[in-house]
């Protein structure tokens, strides 16, 4: 013991030393910018490659929680889209100037939610999603359905905790559709070969349409909203001796590959469907 | 004046006072910045303990770091300085027959060739030191080391002519 008291007695001045010294590197490494910088370099030339190593298998342990953040947000931007929105103050009785930024002059006309895809065909004559949210969730027939790609299709019948989804495959299926830049509405319908192509029906012969052009919902069935992308135009047909062309459309969504997908409800439906029955009776 | 204690106080404020507002705005050749304050460090009695002397030499660099804003730089080259300078001075003394109780190494007690070896390689670890720790690469290394050289022979006359001019007196003490 005495001996260790004599011997830290005779090395004292060497601990102080390495204190004051480590502490003023510390105070270099905390204040200057460019010895940090080359240092941190230096030493995350061997951490790094170690630390992706680890990440690259830690990160797949996350990935669940990623893609729920990630669907929470894309919900939250969706939500935020302009085609979402009526203008409330555009009436006769007020709209002179219409302040399109008062968050208050919007209606909220289409909400969003999202569930996740238990079953799905492709290959069948009428193919059909099954998704793991039901009318415990505010699910009800008639919602459209839609991926981060494009359309999927419309939900048709409905249990308590799931729904079944007539996807866009499907010879049932018609989706208002309109075409970008030419802005024709048309009908699309999908004619049972292909589960990467759906046609695209009554479209005027002299309309200015050409091959990569774009075809978007047009909103008009109130189910899916304005401008959810459908696909891209590949090829132009002409059937029969009418005026009428056939587009072939190459689907946006790729229905090998669904695992989330968006309810969409538009929250005016039973008051836009009982105007239209009103008209159909008379 | 006489009392050690007051007078290595006054010359530790009396020469961070010159560095602080003359030395560190002494730019000469866009390079030379000599560090009159490492007198005041070279001079500090052998007899003081040497963590005490490690804490001296500390506070000492972190002021001039304060006012250079390169926090650390001279407190870590001070501290190695105070902590080689008993070594260095042992080495020096090697030959000597009897070696003297240490005293303050100023002019009058050492002659001029062991005050000047004394001198500049101290001043040359810290002037190295703390180059490179502020420059931290080996881009235009020549540069570089000819910063360090002219600085260190600057601030080693420097030292030199403070000790010749001012400290001569005391030889008669």
């Amino acid at each position: 013991m005495n001996n260790l008291i004599e011997f830290l007695k005779q090395k004292f001045h060497l601990i102080v030393f390495g204190i004051l010294q480590i502490i003023s590197i510390i105070l270099i490494y905390n204040t200057l910018n460019y010895p940090r910088f080359v240092i941190s370099t230096a030493t995350q030339s061997i951490t790094g490659p170690i630390n992706q190593m680890c990440n690259n298998v830690i990160k797949h342990f996350n990935l669940a929680d990623e893609n729920e953040y990630l669907m929470q947000q894309n919900l939250a931007l969706l939500r935020q889209q302009k085609q979402n929105f009526l203008i409330s103050d555009d009436t006769l009785m007020t709209a002179i100037l219409t302040d399109t930024l008062n968050p208050n002059s919007f209606i909220r006309l289409y909400d969003y939610s999202y569930a996740n895809v238990i079953y799905n065909t492709i290959h069948k004559r009428n193919n059909y999603l099954m998704i793991d949210k039901g009318a415990d969730d505010g699910i009800t027939t008639d919602m459209a359905i839609i991926s981060a790609q494009g359309i999927v299709g419309v939900v048709s019948d409905v249990s308590l905790h799931f729904s079944t989804v007539i996807s866009v495959l499907n010879p049932d299926s018609r989706i208002s559709a309109k075409v970008l830049p030419a802005n024709q509405l048309g009908t699309i319908v999908w004619n049972g070969d292909d589960p990467g192509m759906v046609e695209m029906e009554d479209i005027p012969e002299h309309m200015n349409i050409n091959v990569g052009d774009t075809v978007y919902t047009s909103g008009y069935s109130n189910i899916f909203p304005d401008n959810v992308l459908v696909g891209t135009i590949c090829k132009k047909e002409k059937k029969g001796m009418n005026s009428f062309l056939t587009l072939k459309v190459k689907l946006a969504t790729d229905f090998n590959h669904i695992n989330t997908v968006y309810v969409v409800r538009n929250l005016y439906k039973t008051e836009i469907d009982t105007l239209k029955n009103k008209m159909k009776n008379e | 004046m006489n009392n050690p204690v007051f007078s290595n106080i006054f010359r530790f404020v009396l020469f961070l006072l010159l560095q602080i507002f003359i030395c560190n705005h002494i730019h000469l050749f866009g390079f030379i910045n000599p560090n009159i304050y490492l007198l005041a460090l070279l001079l500090l009695p052998f007899d003081i303990p040497r963590p005490v002397q490690y804490l001296i030499a500390f506070a000492t660099g972190f002021i001039v770091d304060i006012f250079q804003m390169t926090f650390g730089i001279h407190a870590s080259a001070a501290l190695l300085i105070m902590f080689l300078r008993p070594y260095w001075v042992a080495t020096l003394n090697i030959g000597k027959k009897k070696v003297e109780k240490m005293e303050v190494p100023i002019p009058g007690q050492k002659d001029l060739k062991w005050l000047v070896t004394y001198t500049s390689v101290l001043v040359l670890l810290h002037q190295i030191l703390v180059t490179m720790l502020e420059v931290f690469s080996f881009y235009r290394f020549g540069y570089t080391m000819l910063g360090i050289l002219v600085n260190t022979v600057f601030t080693t006359l420097l030292i030199l002519c403070v000790q010749y001019i001012f400290m001569q007196e005391k030889k008669n003490i």
